[in-house]
C-alpha cells in the first residue's frame, strides 16, 4: 500500500516537474562551472534518473567536471559493475568530456585510486586546481598521519585560491548517524588554519547546507542513488534541508561569489542561493 | 606518499608513552632500546619489512598497476598479486605480525584512547556500529567485497605504529585487521583489540 501510495506521489511529482531546466546560476565568462553528486554508485533506477537530470541541466548549464563525493561503487566491484554503476548511467557526461573527479567512500574499494575515469591519479587522496579554485580530494576513511601533513602542506600552499575540500564523511549533519566527530577532531582545525572556504561531503543519503561553522560552509549532498527519507532534521545551524527525494549540486564559481543550486531526481531545484568567500564576506 | 617505516617517530613514541603513562618513557628518544614499547613497534616493524620483501617479490611477478580505464585490468591484476600472497604465506596465522607482545600493547594504547574520548565521540561510534562489517575475519583470505570498509577512527591512527602505504589497519568488529590494500587480502587480526 506504502509502495503504491509512494508511486502514486512520485507520478503526479513527474507530472509536475518542469518541462526546461530552470537555471539560477550567472554563468559569467570564465567561470568555473561544476556538478557535485554523492553516494551514486548503486547502478539502480534513481541513479540514472538523478544522471538524466545531471544531463538535462547540463545542456543549459554547462559544466565541465564533476565531484564526487563517495560510495562511487556500491557493493562488487567486477568490470560488469564499473559499466551499471558509472559507465552508463553517465555515459552521455562522459562522451561530452565531463570529467570526474572521485573522492573515496566507505563503500569504495581503495583500488578506485587507479581507475582512470575517477582521476585520483594512483593516489587516496590528492589536490587540483580550476580556475581560481583549489580543490582537496581527502580520503576521511583513513586520516593517517601522513595525509595529514600532506594536507597541512598542500593548504599552507594553497595560497590566495578559493579553497575547497571534499571528502565522503560530513562533519556536520543532522542525519540519524550523526556527525564524524572524530574526523572533525582532526580535520576542521586545518580548514581553520588555513581558511577553507568550502567543504562538501556526502555518506548520508540526503541534501543539508549549514550555515557557517567557524568561517566555513559545510554541504552534505549525499543522495544521488540513495535516499534516507526524513532523515534530516530542524536545526538552527542549518540554512536549508531536502530528504524527500534524491539530489545533486550545481555550483559556479566567479571572482568571489560561488553560486549554486540543488536538483532533485524529478528536475525541481530545492535549494538555491550564493557564497562570498572568506574575507569578502560582509 | 610514504614508501619506506619509520619506526622511532618521535611523535608516535611521544603518543604511546602519553597513553600508556608508562615509566621510563622520558628518555626514549634517546634510547629507543631500553624502551619497551619501542621495541615491541620495532619488532612489529621487522615482521612487517619481511612482508614487504615478500611482497615486492610477488608484485615483480604480476607487475606494478598504474592508473587505466581497464576496470579488468585492476581486478585481474589485484586477484594475481592476492592468489601469489595467499599461496606465498599459507603457513600464515594469527599473532605472525600481531605478536602477543604487541597485541597487548596495541589493546591497551586502544582501550585508553577510548575511554578518553568524550561522551559525544562515544555516542557517534555507537550510532555508527552498524557500519562495522559483520563477518568474522581470517588470516590469509580475502576482505569480503561485499563488506564495506568501516571507517578508522582518525584519533587512533597516530597512536599505532605507521604502515608502508600499501598496507592499512581495519576494524572489524571488535578485531584489528591488517590488510593488504591492493591485493585485498587480511595479513593478521587481533581480536578484542577494540572495545565493543
Amino acid at each position: 500500500m506504502r509502495s503504491r501510495f509512494g508511486a502514486a506521489i512520485i507520478a503526479v511529482a513527474l507530472a509536475a516537474a518542469p518541462l526546461g531546466a530552470q537555471v539560477y546560476l550567472p554563468m559569467k565568462s570564465g567561470s568555473v562551472r561544476f556538478l557535485v553528486l554523492g553516494d551514486a554508485g548503486t547502478g539502480g533506477r534513481e541513479q540514472y534518473e538523478v544522471a538524466n537530470q545531471m544531463v538535462r541541466y547540463g545542456k543549459t548549464f554547462p559544466f565541465t567536471f564533476a565531484i564526487m563525493l563517495g560510495d562511487n561503487i556500491y557493493g562488487s566491484e567486477r568490470p560488469q559493475d564499473f559499466d551499471r554503476k558509472f559507465t552508463r548511467p553517465y555515459k552521455t557526461l562522459l562522451d561530452k568530456g565531463i570529467e570526474f573527479d572521485a573522492a573515496l567512500g566507505n563503500h569504495d574499494d581503495p583500488n578506485q585510486r587507479f581507475y582512470k575515469p575517477f582521476n585520483l591519479g594512483g593516489n587516496r587522496y590528492r589536490t587540483f586546481k580550476k580556475g581560481n579554485v583549489r580543490f582537496f580530494v581527502i580520503d576521511s576513511n583513513y586520516l593517517d598521519p601522513e595525509q595529514l601533513k600532506w594536507l597541512d602542506k598542500e593548504l599552507a600552499a594553497s595560497g590566495s585560491d578559493w579553497k575547497i575540500a571534499y571528502f565522503h564523511h560530513p562533519l556536520y549533519t543532522t542525519a540519524r548517524r550523526g556527525p564524524e566527530v572524530e574526523v572533525r577532531a582532526v580535520l576542521e582545525p586545518l580548514f581553520v588554519k588555513y581558511g577553507v572556504d568550502v567543504v562538501f561531503s556526502g555518506h548520508e543519503h540526503i541534501y543539508e547546507r549549514y550555515k557557517p561553522q567557524k568561517g566555513i560552509y559545510y554541504f552534505t549532498v549525499g543522495g544521488a542513488a540513495k535516499l534516507r527519507r526524513g532523515d534530516t532534521h530542524p536545526s538552527p545551524l542549518l540554512s536549508a534541508r531536502f530528504d524527500r527525494d534524491r539530489s545533486f549540486l550545481l555550483a559556479e564559481i566567479a571572482g568571489d561569489s560561488l553560486y549554486f543550486q540543488t536538483v532533485s531526481r524529478i528536475g525541481a531545484v530545492v535549494d538555491k542561493g550564493v557564497l562570498a568567500r572568506r574575507g569578502v564576506r560582509p | 606518499m610514504r614508501s619506506t617505516l619509520d619506526f622511532r617517530r618521535p611523535l608516535l613514541i611521544g603518543g604511546a608513552c602519553a597513553v600508556l603513562a608508562a615509566g621510563g618513557c622520558k628518555n626514549e628518544e634517546a634510547k629507543p632500546a631500553e624502551n619497551p614499547t619501542g621495541a615491541v613497534f620495532a619488532d612489529f616493524a621487522k615482521r612487517v619489512d619481511a612482508y614487504m620483501k615478500l611482497r615486492k617479490t610477488l608484485v615483480d611477478s604480476v607487475g606494478e598497476l598504474d592508473p587505466t580505464k581497464s576496470q579488468a585490468e585492476i581486478t585481474t591484476r589485484a586477484t594475481k598479486l592476492a592468489s601469489s600472497i595467499i599461496a606465498a604465506r599459507a603457513q600464515a596465522k594469527p599473532g605472525d605480525i600481531f605478536t602477543p607482545e604487541f597485541s597487548a600493547l596495541v589493546a591497551t594504547l586502544i582501550k585508553q584512547e577510548y575511554s578518553r574520548r568524550p561522551d559525544s565521540v562515544q555516542e557517534t561510534r555507537e550510532d555508527q556500529q552498524d557500519e562495522l562489517p559483520d563477518f568474522v575475519p581470517k588470516v590469509n583470505t580475502l576482505y569480503p567485497t561485499t563488506y564495506p570498509l568501516a571507517t578508522f577512527p582518525a584519533t587512533l591512527l597516530p597512536l599505532l605504529p605507521p604502515l608502508p602505504e600499501q598496507l592499512e589497519y581495519r576494524v572489524v568488529q571488535n578485531y584489528l585487521v591488517l590488510r593488504d590494500i591492493e591485493a585485498n587480502v587480511i595479513l593478521d587480526v587481533m581480536p578484542n583489540a577494540v572495545p565493543s
